[in-house]
């Protein structure tokens, strides 16, 4: 395995079975000081800023770094909160903190926990990771990384913040209307620092969750085709995509329980017609996916440990890949499991029992994987294996309680007890915070250079798997004796002294634990000798990361015809490392990284990524001022920002985004010349919008369901006196108007395309005028037949629908006029036309939303 | 802690004071014998709670084996070894420890779950009992229509008001028909059965057959706001002839003793929130205190009902209660307050 | 999909997912409905035979779909044979690999559409 067997030099276009030629190496890279000149050009190409310009980079080094270090940040204070919980519940009838006081604590604990660090740490570690897996340079979007990372780090503290002014929200985590959404039962700002700090996190999310499908389906090294794929960027395809189908329902239910809060709106207030229940349908349909999004890429993890230390490959690589795409599926068939207590149907809850107990199996199957992997490999057991073990102790446990859970008639007993807290906890912690900390142990050395310490590491262990059980294990047992969720103290006298007392005691030895594995990775290490090179003697490309850390990633973009390629392409890293593969140079002095074919990972593009800039925080700056002057009712600067933020975005893509290159193609190396400019599908920026807008096409389809769920629990619906709104004549018109802009939209990509750009600017333009006219139709239609939103529900989704699509045909004029801008300007010809082709996508979306929308809210009264 | 839990849980049914001894030995007996205490799962006092607990001893077992099973070939597999296992044995492993055993085993508990759902939610006897979750209490009505539960309504009006306190008939299957007027809240009874939420605008419906007489405990079991943690009630099972003269006993007016108290409750405008059948008193938003002194407990299921209490309440309810809705009466001296517990606690 | 010259599929990401597909579909229309034919939640004693029907159809169908997913797989996989794990860098690696994870799907999505059923079988009103 190590030192692997094969001829050298490798004939690359026979081991690949590539149909792209591949030469030998070109021999000018057999001399050191060529190489050197090379080495000087790339450190300058891909040098991190210094100074104050240090925090304008975008390098997924560096953004990764923050991303992680910031999420763990949040964790720690999270943490803190916890404490607080354990030590207010340590004895019976407490007043260490108030009831408001422990209710801001819960919630925070809660939310910060899982929003501001569980799945910020995915999308930390695998933007650090990813690209190294792939042996690629960087993401195909580094501005939009840190764009993300500005905007969690925006929202993040600004809803952890809100704990020190005493004003955190107190509804839970869950934050279930209505008594969130009203102010006599929630006075002041708690559900909306909440709501708009963690809508604008989710944009983050959503961003790097584009970053990444991208990333692993179109960055991969030549060669590296599907099968080959390392199994993180297998779990990375997976989650990221569920990230994209999960995210969205929750940010149209913000958008719902926003204009509730803010205006009005009835869509939970029994009173007008509206139902609290919508809301939990649209916050499970996020909320159970997102355990899956939290618990997969930690698996992920163990993944890529535990072949290391069982010194073989994974037996049952496509296992794998069934589990984690088998669980991506089923996961977005349990929410209802949140909701079994909420008297829907029986029938009802059976499907979705059913699906919770089915979900255990793709879960088995990794776990078997994992161990049969290390049956039959010949193990070397160090710190990180043992928070392996540790992981799955506990997560089966947690796996075995949630297979009690899935059972409805024991979940009426255990559901909203201590035991669902007991059974979440062995589930989350075991899942995701012991292979994250294995992940540190192991992954340290490519990011810190040295390994952590050994003794620390078990120390660590111990404390926190003890610590652990101690504190959890108990509240299996003081649920099931009747104690339930939420409380902020408890009586005497019931049994629930000693469990909780000894909870509260092993949740401080817990922290403890974590505290060792904080003080590990911060303390000074300067004795400590650096680790060398690939120092668990892994086998897949994270590892060839340099002792003395560079910016540029790899040496050279390695050609890559196995899984685990250290140990079996002889002399892989001497390739690597003397620049044999591809683009060992940076001739142009511009960053670059290459584009493949999604199934087998033929080159198909020298991909030009951008560098440092200020646009990404500005536009994080600008947007998050947005959603938190909107917080505090501050109308007139909301509208200035969200001008600010508009003019930052555009500035950034007019200024950043496809570049016409000063020549059509570019000599990579081997022999092989690649375009440096590619539009329509084979382009990395055409699969963005489209996966941006599967993830927006979600949000719309769950505001629609809004609007199917009141019609079936209305009789009437329309109810009386609304029959004949918002009507047919204004909606119609609006539709022939939508279809024309449509149809303008893709005439001007097709007359660019064919070089008849008059008649192509003639059509932007005009495409763009038609859209505001649509948006205006549609907008005049429930105001001209007297809807009032705030009056009932069905006004309120109606007018709902209509806002969200005229706004995206706002958008979608500013799209197409931007197009026109960049056609004058030159900066889009025939020849390179990125812009229009993904404005062209674009609008296929908005055609379909406008015709769902008007079909709905104008045709559907007439049938219903 | 099966067999400790029902071999110690006969003997104690509650436990107060074995903690404050401090002993652990002692403590350990009254941590198990609490087992079978009033707000637990395990009390066996219902046909719901009875058979899942049954299937929830299955389950820990079967679980507990399994974990066993799995943690220690973890240990073993990832112990160094001289030689690896054949290839086969791992693929044989994924097969039937990863596929072939989880399938057939959750298809087999999935069953066993979906057959006990429907004689759960079967229908009932008699008449309902209607329950209004309301911060942070529980507005009870018995004798109600059964059987009208849906969306986009509310609970159906009328019936005998009382609260905090349900009584049940043994061995009858009781529907208690779930609303709110404010926000979700849900009842739960872990003696007798599970829980069903009782949200806005909804009508839901839980049918509880309790199979032993006594007092069992009763709580929110959903995040409703401040006092969540102090929404508690009490449910007494009687014999069906007692219950039929409990319920004509709440029918029936306050039997009033014409003291000071009850010129000072009035004059104070309790009655504004509060009604105490037979006087002026026809308050709507708290609860009904026509019978209060016949209940055990105060405060929505948290004081002993001892006019003490009452008075400590009534003076400073957000201290006793945090979130509480009713205003505190600090202005009221203690000959006051005491003259006002003392009439309440007197409405039997 | 992509037909070879041989008749074969050119297996894809998409042809992949589309056992679970089929699963998310089954699983989205059997939940429509009963939520449709219980809401608004009265009348929870009726017996609703019709949705418990159109359930079993579209679970017929399904299992249907699912089946001749898994079946193709496992024909192409077994007519040009090669036993796992796939792990060269070949065509012929790469579709046997996508052949042999459909095939596992779809006995996931097989046994999934079956657990999502029963709950038709065993409750048949909307308590």
């Amino acid at each position: 395995m190590n030192g692997a067997a094969g001829a050298w030099p490798v004939d690359y276009q026979k081991a690949a079975n590539a149909d792209w030629p591949i030469a030998p190496s070109d021999p000018r890279q057999e001399d050191p000081e060529y190489r050197k000149v090379q080495e000087e050009r790339l450190e300058r190409v891909w040098a991190t800023p210094k100074g104050w310009r240090y925090w304008s980079d975008v390098n997924n080094t560096t953004i990764g770094v923050w991303y992680t270090a910031a999420s763990f940040g949040f964790m720690l204070f999270a943490g803190v909160l916890g404490l607080m919980i354990r030590a207010q519940l340590a004895v019976p009838d407490n007043d260490f903190l108030s009831a408001t006081f422990y209710n801001q604590v819960y919630t925070l604990h809660g939310t910060v926990m899982m929003f501001l660090f569980a799945v910020p740490i995915f999308e930390a570690v695998a933007i650090i990771l990813l690209p190294q897996m792939l042996g690629a340079r960087d993401l195909p979007f580094p501005r939009l990384s840190a764009f993300g990372f500005w905007c969690f780090i925006i929202g993040g503290v600004f809803v952890a913040g809100s704990i020190f002014f005493d004003s955190a929200p107190t509804g839970g985590w869950f934050m279930y209307p209505p008594l969130t959404t009203q102010e006599r039962f929630t006075p002041g700002y708690g559900p909306d620092v909440w709501l708009l700090g963690l809508s604008f996190i989710e944009v983050a999310s959503i961003a790097a969750a584009v970053e990444l499908i991208v990333g692993t389906l179109k960055c991969r090294p030549p060669g590296m085709r599907i099968n080959l794929m390392p199994l993180y960027a297998w779990y990375v395809l997976v989650v990221a995509t569920m990230i994209l189908f999960a995210f969205p329902p929750l940010i149209a239910g913000d958008i719902l329980f926003e204009l509730e809060r803010l205006f009005g709106w009835p869509f939970f207030d029994p009173e007008r017609g509206g139902d609290p229940v919508l809301w939990q349908h649209l916050f499970w349909i996020f909320g159970h996916p997102e355990v899956y999004i939290v618990f997969l890429p930690a698996i992920a993890l163990i993944a890529m440990i535990v072949p290391t230390f069982a010194r073989r490959p994974i037996l049952g690589y496509s296992w794998i890949v069934l589990a984690a795409v088998g669980t991506g599926f089923l996961s977005f068939g349990l929410w209802a499991h949140h909701m079994y207590t909420t008297g829907l149907p029986a029938m009802s809850l059976g499907f979705f029992s059913a699906a919770s107990e089915a979900v255990a199996i793709p879960t088995g199957v990794q776990i078997f994987v994992f161990l049969a992997t290390l049956l039959t490999g010949r193990v070397t057991y160090q710190v990180p294996m043992l928070f392996v073990l540790g992981s799955l102790g506990v997560f089966v446990f947690g796996g075995i309680t949630g297979v009690m859970v899935a059972i409805a008639p024991f979940d009426w007993q255990a559901h909203d007890s201590y035991f669902v807290v007991a059974h979440l906890h062995y589930v989350l912690v075991g899942g995701m915070v012991f292979p994250l900390v294995a992940g540190v142990y192991y992954f340290w050395p490519v990011v810190g250079q040295k390994r952590l310490s050994d003794k620390l590491g078990r120390i660590a262990f111990w404390l926190m798997f003890v610590g652990f059980n101690l504190a959890f294990a108990p509240m299996h047992w003081s649920g099931l004796m009747g104690m339930p969720r939420r409380v902020w103290t408890y009586p005497a006298g019931l049994g629930l002294e000693w469990p909780n007392l000894i909870s509260s005691g092993g949740g401080f030895v817990f922290a403890a634990g974590f505290l060792v594995v904080v003080f590990d990775v911060l303390r000074p290490k300067g004795h400590v000798p650096v680790a060398e090179r690939n120092t668990w003697n892994a086998g897949t490309l994270e590892w060839l990361a340099e002792t003395e850390d560079k910016n540029w990633g790899v040496r050279s973009i390695p050609i890559v015809t196995t899984r685990y390629p250290l140990w079996e392409q002889p002399r892989f890293m001497e390739d690597v490392d003397k620049g044999r593969f591809y683009l060992p140079d940076a001739e142009e002095n511009l960053r670059e990284t290459l584009v493949t074919s999604v199934l087998d990972a033929k080159p198909i593009q020298c991909l030009r990524v951008p560098g440092p800039s200020w646009m990404p925080f500005w536009a994080a700056v600008f947007l998050g001022a947005v959603f938190i002057l909107a917080v505090f009712h501050l109308w007139m600067a909301t509208i200035v920002a969200m001008g600010l933020a508009l003019v930052a975005i555009i500035v950034w893509l007019w200024r950043g985004t496809s570049f016409v290159p000063e020549k059509k193609e570019k000599d990579v190396g081997r022999g092989l010349s690649l375009p440096l400019y590619m539009s329509g599908p084979q382009s990395v920026s055409w699969w963005a919008m489209f996966i941006t807008m599967t993830g927006d096409a979600t949000a719309f389809l769950s505001l629609v369901f809004g609007y199917y769920f009141f019609f079936t629990i209305h009789q009437d619906f329309p109810p009386p006196g609304m029959e004949n709104a918002p009507g047919q004549l204004w909606p119609m018109l609006s539709l022939a108007l939508f279809a024309s802009a449509w149809g303008l939209a893709v005439a001007a990509n097709r007359l660019n395309r064919a070089g008849r750009v008059p008649l192509a600017r003639l059509a932007m333009g005009g495409g763009g005028v038609l859209s505001l006219l649509a948006a205006a139709a549609l907008l005049w239609a429930p105001y001209a037949t007297g809807l009032d939103p705030v009056v009932h529900v069905y006004p309120a989704i109606v007018w709902t629908l209509a806002i969200w699509t005229a706004v995206h045909a706002a958008v979608g004029t500013i799209m197409l006029f931007y197009c026109l801008a960049r056609s004058l300007a030159g900066k889009l010809t025939p020849e390179y036309d990125i812009d229009i082709c993904n404005v062209a996508l674009y609008w296929h979306f908005m055609g379909g939303t406008a015709l769902v929308t008007i079909g709905t809210i104008s045709l559907f009264p007439l049938v219903a | 802690m099966r067999s400790v839990g029902a071999g110690e849980g006969r003997r104690a049914h509650r436990c107060e004071g074995a903690f404050a001894r401090g002993v652990p030995i002692l403590a350990f007996l009254a941590f198990a014998g609490c087992v079978r205490g009033p707000q637990s799962t395990f009390a066996g006092a219902g046909t719901e709670a009875s058979s899942v607990e049954g299937l929830f001893w299955w389950m820990l077992w079967g679980g507990v084996a399994i974990w066993i099973v799995v943690l220690g070939v973890g240990v073993y597999a990832s112990r160094p070894r001289p030689a690896a296992h054949d290839e086969i044995v791992g693929k044989r492993m994924i097969l039937w420890g990863g596929v072939v055993f989880p399938t057939v085993t959750l298809a087999i508990l999935l069953g066993f779950g979906l057959a006990l759902m429907p004689p759960f939610r079967g229908p009932a006897e008699g008449q309902a009992i209607a329950v209004s979750g309301e911060r942070f209490w529980w507005r009870v009505a018995y004798d109600v229509e059964p059987g009208q539960t849906g969306v986009a309504r509310g609970l159906p009006p009328g019936g005998i008001e009382s609260a905090n306190e349900i009584v049940l008939p043994l061995g009858v299957r009781t529907e208690i028909l779930l609303g709110s007027p404010d926000v979700i809240h849900s009842f739960w009874v872990p003696a007798i059965a599970g829980k069903v939420d009782a949200i806005p605008g909804r009508v839901n419906r839980i049918v509880l057959e309790p199979t032993k007489t006594g007092v069992f405990n009763g709580v929110c079991a959903e995040f409703c706001g401040d006092a969540h943690a102090q929404m508690a009630f009490r449910v007494v099972v009687v014999t069906p002839e007692e219950y039929a003269a409990e319920v004509a006993r709440q029918a029936s007016p306050a039997v009033l003793t014409g003291t000071r108290g009850e010129e000072l409750f009035l004059a104070n405008g309790c009655g504004a929130c509060h009604s105490v059948r037979g006087t002026e008193a026809q308050g709507r938003v708290g609860p009904d205190l026509t019978h209060v002194g016949s209940r055990r407990t105060i405060a929505a299921g948290i004081l002993d009902n001892t006019p003490e209490n009452i008075a400590q309440f009534v003076r400073a309810t957000g201290h006793v209660k945090q979130g509480v809705e009713m205003p505190a009466y600090p202005m009221l001296d203690d000959d006051e307050l005491t003259a006002i517990a003392d009439w309440l606690g007197a409405l039997q | 999909m992509h037909l070879l010259p041989s008749g074969k599929t050119r297996d894809n990401l998409w042809t992949l997912i589309t056992p679970p597909t089929v699963w998310a579909w089954h699983f989205l229309l059997s939940y429509i409905t009963a939520a449709y034919a219980c809401a608004p939640n009265d009348a929870i004693f009726e017996a609703i035979p019709g949705p418990r029907l159109l359930v079993a159809v579209l679970t017929v169908v399904a299992l249907a779909i699912i089946a001749w997913c898994g079946v193709r797989a496992w024909r192409e996989w077994q007519s040009e044979y090669v036993a796992p794990p796939f792990n060269e860098a070949s065509p012929a690696h790469r579709e046997r690999f996508l052949e042999f994870s459909t095939l596992l799907l779809a006995g996931l999505s097989f046994v999934g559409v079956v657990f999502v059923a029963m709950p038709a079988l065993f409750v048949v009103d909307c308590r």
